[in-house]
């Protein structure tokens, strides 16, 4: 195909899209319904496993250690904890450092504890955050098998509840995400089929007239991609705009719970570059796909 | 230019739309073919436009071997042909000058030949001025001249017309017949499938009368109808 072929079936392809008005904004209508839906489904469950996220890391592991263990000892045990691979901070909390906070939380009466200082009643601790809650149960148990260790405390209940919730979500944002596709697929595919039939005659007299299959793909391949491409960009922007509203009106909102979310949030230039891509990227595949498709069945003449 | 030898089509349906049908066209001549709707003038055309396959006999076209074609080649064969249709089939989002240049835009003509050749090939029809109307706006008549435009802009050694004066007054009729007889006058073939029968009489043509599937009766210029 030369050059001046290639042009002129552009400039077909993107001015059909004006020419046929009515079609155009159908589909890009139905288009735009689907991305929008798609989008805010994959924001909430984004967002839903940020503050999850969130919450996780605010747990806390503590484990008592045996009395009468020497520095050694707690160097040793220090080393241990350090090594198992789900544990991502160890602090040490020495029995002076528990001593000198209960003194503290007891203000001026603190002194009344002074009488412990040769023969402190704590033992010491280490603190521990591990990283993925689901595998808590089998961290715990690689501690208590640890030396020196007397007790570990964990909020396993906690943690389990968190561990289901977040399956929850991974799971129901999936699916939601993946049938709202194949819903939007369906109806484009519907859509982008009504309008190559309306179009079936015009089709037909460029076979008669001798013009390969390809040269007349092309505008309709064009015409798809457009399509997309115009869906996209205004499913992105109504997106990011109701995003916004919605996270400015959580921050103005009293309620406490939502005064801790909103700071887990994710801004949305976080995703919005990654949202575009995948708006245009399916938008443009849809568009191009379902011409391919559908005009294919006309051009056997 | 066009020889059918033994040609047979069944369709799936079971019917016989053609059964044997022996004709042979020279180049340059003018050829009536008529015959009551169901003869099998359809079909025929059909097969001369590679729509459809003979399922046997053997069916060439302008030196291409139908039978024998791949899907591909297909266009490229149409190009050597002008087709008119009785419905006009003109494309109704483009501008009369458009489709016209389509048929020249397909065979990858440049865009400097496109701006020369269509306002001639207008002329030669007598629709110049009616260039940038749209299809809609114009009368039947006025369609099927750009409809013949559009066959005549490739210079096609052979226009086969399908009932090409079936939906326009019968005034305008002979209009159109004339025209394909000064282009016949220059050298091109032209197949007119045709059940008027006062036109037939009146331009004095060879005349090949189809009747169920076969052909009834060939008859040379100057003949029966005089």
């Amino acid at each position: 195909m030369r050059g001046s072929s290639f042009g002129y079936l552009i400039r077909v392809g993107i001015r059909s899209v004006f020419k046929n008005r009515l079609m155009s904004f159908a589909a890009i209508g139905v288009l735009v319904a689907c991305l929008m839906l798609i989008g805010m489904a994959g924001l909430l469950s984004l967002n839903v496993n940020s503050i999850i996220g969130y919450l996780e890391d605010q747990n806390e592991v503590i484990v008592f250690v045996e009395d009468g263990t020497d520095a050694q000892g707690l160097e040793n045990l220090d080393l241990d904890l350090h090594s198992i691979d789900n544990i991502i901070e160890v602090t040490l909390i020495t029995k002076e450092d528990t001593l000198a906070s209960y003194k503290e939380r007891l203000g001026e009466d603190g002194e009344l504890l002074d009488y412990f200082d040769n023969d402190i009643p704590f033992p010491d601790a280490f603190q521990i955050r591990v990283d993925d809650l689901a595998r808590l149960d089998d961290t715990l148990a690689t501690i208590s098998t640890l030396d020196n260790v007397m007790k570990v405390n964990a909020p396993t209940d906690i943690a389990s509840t968190i561990v289901t919730i977040r399956q929850a979500v991974y799971v129901g944002g999936a699916g939601i995400v993946l049938i709202l596709a194949v819903v939007a697929l369906i109806i484009i595919a519907n859509t982008i089929k009504i309008t190559v039939f309306n179009r079936r005659k015009e089709i037909n007299i460029m076979k008669f007239v001798g013009a390969t299959d390809s040269f007349i793909r092309l505008p309709f391949i064009v015409e798809g991609m457009m399509l997309g491409l115009i869906a996209a960009t205004i499913a992105f922007f109504i997106v990011w705009g109701g995003y916004e509203y919605f996270i400015s009106w959580m921050i103005g909102s009293q309620s406490p719970l939502f005064a801790m979310f909103r700071e887990q949030m994710l801004p949305f230039s976080d995703i919005a570059l990654w949202m575009f891509e995948a708006f245009a990227g399916s938008g443009i595949v849809i568009g191009v796909g379902g011409s391919m498709i559908f005009v294919r069945k006309y051009l056997k003449v | 230019m066009i020889n059918f030898t033994d040609v047979k089509k069944v369709y799936p349906s079971g019917t016989h739309a053609l059964n044997g049908i022996t004709m042979h066209i020279d180049k340059g001549e003018f050829v009536f073919i008529v015959g009551a709707s169901g003869a099998g003038k359809s079909t025929l055309i059909k097969m001369l436009l590679r729509e459809e396959v003979p399922s046997s006999g053997l069916v060439e076209v302008n030196g291409y071997n139908l039978n024998k074609m791949k899907r591909r080649q297909i266009p490229y064969f149409r190009r050597s042909l002008g087709v008119v249709f009785q419905d006009f089939r003109l494309i109704p989002t483009m501008s009369v000058y458009e489709n016209v240049a389509f048929a020249l835009r397909v065979t990858n003509v440049s865009g400097r030949d496109i701006k020369r050749r269509v306002p001639y090939i207008l002329s030669l029809v007598g629709l110049v001025h009616k260039a940038r109307a749209m299809p809609e706006q114009l009368s039947g008549g006025e369609q099927q001249r750009v409809a013949l435009a559009r066959a005549l802009v490739n210079n096609p050694a052979l226009i086969i017309a399908d009932e090409p004066t079936g939906n326009i007054d019968p005034e305008l009729s002979f209009e159109i017949v004339d025209l394909l007889s000064e282009i016949n006058r220059v050298g091109t073939t032209v197949v007119m499938v045709t059940h008027e029968h006062d036109l037939v009489a009146q331009f004095q043509r060879r005349v090949i009368t189809i009747e169920a599937g076969r052909v009834l009766s060939d008859t040379a210029a100057m003949g029966v109808f005089s």
